[in-house]
């Protein structure tokens, strides 16, 4: 275990922030999948994924960033990702996957985003 | 007086020098996901040793994490449940092998885009990539380079 551990808040907007810290790998992907699927399901439409304290995210987490994405965007909703980290996002621009997931430098820019897709 | 030993003089930590200097590694892991964490640190460990750089290293560990997720998704580990990785330097490059004892299991197509990056990310994340399918095992060989920087930085 890579001390995987996620914590979240809704906000007065309505918008979930779901911080996820530690290492996202292949051994606790479906939990984050059943945890980020459990607001869509509840009819939540305004998400943000904190990933700023993450170590490491595998391209099975990735894989649950992008399905939660198109499952929001079909429902009329939107979902934004923060990632301050370098190697992270390094990982991302290698397979051209910022432009699948835009990254945002902190919460603020998020919630921002956010709001001009809704 | 503290002797200290002399640094060796720069034409001799060429490249051949890198690969004299590295001792070949191997770990067992049992084929389960909660030891993916094993595999990165272990890998972690041996290209910061190899003197690859913080990004360099992150991305080859990423790649090898790839790698061995799939031996444990899709490969039959060996009789006693187990996977193996294996590290060594070839020249200025480190060489990760990830050996599993299960036939090669085609990746079926995903239309979500959900799942099926993975060889994606080591071909993009390496310098050479390369899988040999062997009837009663299945093979990931991983190469990354030293950049030409590190090998500048080191000598």
């Amino acid at each position: 275990m890579g001390n995987f551990q996620v914590s979240d808040d809704l906000l007065d907007g309505g918008v979930r922030v779901l911080r996820v810290a530690g290492d996202v790998d292949f051994d606790v992907a479906p939990q984050f999948k059943r945890r980020i699927s459990s607001y869509i399901d509840a009819g939540e439409r305004g998400v943000v994924i904190d990933l700023s304290a993450v170590d490491f995210i595998d391209s099975t987490a990735i894989g649950v960033l992008v399905g939660a994405i198109k499952r929001l965007r079909l429902a009329g909703g939107s979902l934004a990702v923060v990632c301050d980290n370098d190697e992270v996002r390094g990982i991302f621009e290698a397979v051209g996957l910022e432009n699948v997931i835009p990254l945002h430098n902190s919460p603020e820019d998020a919630l921002a985003a956010l709001a001009v897709a809704a | 007086m503290l002797l200290l030993p002399l640094p060796s003089p720069p034409e001799t930590v060429g490249r051949a020098r890198l690969a004299e200097r590295f001792v070949p590694l191997g770990l067992v892991l049992e084929a389960d996901p909660s030891q993916l964490k094993r595999a990165r640190d272990f890998v972690a460990a041996a290209a910061a040793e190899f003197g690859f750089a913080r990004k360099a290293a992150y991305e080859l560990v990423f790649a090898v994490n790839e790698a061995v997720t799939n031996a444990i998704k899709h490969g039959s580990p060996d009789e006693d449940g187990n996977v193996w990785i294996g590290i060594e330097a070839d020249g200025d490059s480190l060489v990760c092998t990830v050996r599993d004892r299960g036939p090669f299991v085609p990746r079926s197509s995903d239309e979500s885009g959900e799942s099926g990056r993975g060889f994606h990310f080591m071909t993009a994340l390496t310098d050479d990539f390369e899988l040999v399918v062997e009837p009663e095992a299945t093979v990931v060989r991983l190469r990354k380079l030293l950049p030409t920087s590190a090998l500048v930085a080191r000598a």
